[in-house]
């Protein structure tokens, strides 16, 4: 698949991130944020900042199960999004402190799993 | 009755100073022993919330719930007259655990042992070769526990005669609850904990304020805290027999991250679209005896109970509810990450209070000292010791 196709049109920077943050789960995606180390966090958040509000805008226009694939796609990015910017907007030099505790609390059901 | 403050922090109340200012024995906290007097005083005879009716959506659904605290599985079940019932999750000839499934629709149960199989009213329906026991097949049906809902949570009583029904024992705070989200709630985010520590001592952490800016300074400090009121203390505390409530500050000025307004900015229009963002019970903070808390907060409605295993182990389980499915995008990214929020701050938590289990445990203290600002914490303690107290006197009273 080209990158080109695996996010919506305008969503293109965030497509070398799909492969490790696009995760199905919200248990998934705080594992993500966990083993991720400072720069993949950071690089990441840097992508998404912006785009996350349009992603938003982008994906609100549609019902939720009438996704295609890249929009699932755009929508689990965005999810990621919320877990990482906790890393790198609140914990900041404490995440890898703060990773070590996060484990402990196990997310068993999500709204976005179901 | 509630204990109005005029300030966060200021002098106690009348009831706050009945309860006395002394230091509070340590040992309650990790002695085996005492656990033991409140498991039979306490968890075997309270009202505990093990679930929500959105688990239980339609006629056949059932869940499965862990009691370690009494080596207990329980079956809950709505049946087809829509009727909620629980049972123990054990086949009546010969103790076989019946479901090892922890939730889905069935109309019966048949024991993988000898296939007696069981209505989800609980009814032996058949029994292979019934004619050969000793028993009438109606005196087999499957040992009941007591259950009832109070806004939508499902609560159960391991007494088969509960003292008070569940809404005699929740009081003055049911009509406040019918009118919160959980009561409405047809869905929720879960994050689940075990910790190595007693039940009061993991609860207490999330009835005081005073270690928010010690524990939570980046995670939850930015809206807990302020210049005004550097502790992030409650403006009130309410004490209504055993239950007990605080009305949380409201930070004039909170310190919110790019992500978190952004977040907020989803959640909010979405909650007012639902009509949850109004109600007056968004700064209210209930703590339903033994170990039940819940939070008005529209954009973050959680319930968290803490289930003890044993006397220096206990689990947490913690749930946002939601109402109604996530309507777009915007409130399926605003719900993850009010539970990702929450989770920071629980996760910070956890690891204090497991420090604070060990040096209990290592009977190091004989007396743990409690401020003003912790007077819940000796509400609890003084309400366990009396359930513990009553329980003995009646044993006591028994053996005469």
């Amino acid at each position: 698949m080209s990158q080109a196709s695996v996010l919506p049109a305008g969503f293109e920077a965030l497509a070398p991130f799909v492969a490790f943050w696009a995760a199905d789960t919200a248990a998934g995606r705080a594992h993500c944020r966990d083993t991720a180390d400072e720069a993949s966090r950071v690089a990441f958040y840097n992508a998404a900042n912006e785009l996350v509000p349009k992603a938003l805008a982008y994906l609100d226009e549609k019902p939720l199960e009438q996704f295609d694939e890249s929009e699932k796609r755009l929508m689990k990015l965005v999810l990621s999004f919320a877990h990482v910017a906790m890393a790198v907007e609140l914990q900041r030099e404490e995440e890898p402190r703060h990773a070590r505790y996060r484990p402990y609390m196990r997310i068993t059901r999500a709204p976005a799993d179901l | 009755m509630t204990t109005q403050a005029a300030v966060p922090g200021s002098a106690p109340g009348e009831e706050e100073l009945a309860l006395g200012t002394g230091p509070i024995p340590a040992g309650p906290y990790y002695r085996p022993e005492y656990f033991e007097l409140e498991r039979e005083a306490i968890f075997r005879r309270t009202w505990l919330n093990i679930g929500h009716v959105c688990e239980l959506p339609e006629a056949g659904s059932f869940i499965v719930r862990q009691l370690d605290f009494a080596n207990a599985s329980i079956l809950i079940t709505r049946g087809k007259d829509d009727v909620i019932r629980a049972f123990h999750n054990v086949c009546t000839h010969r103790g076989t655990q019946l479901t090892q499934e922890t939730c889905g629709n069935r109309s019966t149960f048949t024991c993988p042992y000898h296939a007696w199989t069981f209505g989800n009213d609980g009814e032996l329906r058949a029994a292979p070769d019934m004619q050969r026991f000793y028993v009438d097949r109606k005196d087999c049906g499957l040992p009941k526990v007591s259950v009832d809902v109070c806004a939508g949570l499902i609560f159960v009583n391991l007494d088969p005669s509960p003292g008070q029904s569940l809404h005699e024992y929740v009081g003055p705070f049911v009509e406040q609850w019918e009118m919160l989200p959980v009561a409405r709630a047809t869905t929720f985010s879960e994050y689940v904990y075990e910790i190595e520590a007693n039940w009061k001592l993991t609860y207490d952490n999330f009835q005081e304020n005073y270690h928010l800016r010690f524990i939570h300074p980046r995670s939850g400090g930015g809206g807990a805290v302020g210049p005004d009121n550097p502790f992030g203390y409650p403006v009130d505390y309410g004490f209504h027999g055993e239950h007990r409530t605080q009305t949380i500050w409201t930070n004039p000025a909170p310190k919110l991250s790019p992500a978190q307004m952004l977040a907020f900015g989803k959640l909010v229009p979405a909650l007012m679209q639902r009509g949850l963002m109004n109600h007056p019970y968004g700064r209210a903070y209930y703590a339903l005896f033994p170990n039940l808390f819940m939070i008005g907060t529209p954009t973050q409605p959680f319930v968290h109970f803490v289930m003890p295993i044993s006397a220096t182990r206990s689990r947490g389980v913690i749930r946002i509810y939601w109402v109604g499915d996530d309507m777009n995008a915007s409130e399926r990214y605003g719900r993850e990450f009010s539970m990702a929020m929450a989770r920071d701050v629980h996760s910070e938590d956890r690891a204090v209070i497991e420090a604070g289990q060990r040096g209990l445990s290592s009977g190091a203290l004989e007396h743990i000292h409690l401020q003003q600002q912790e007077v819940l914490l000796r509400h609890l303690m003084y309400h366990v010791d009396a359930k513990v107290q009553a329980y003995q006197a009646e044993r006591a009273g028994g053996a005469a």
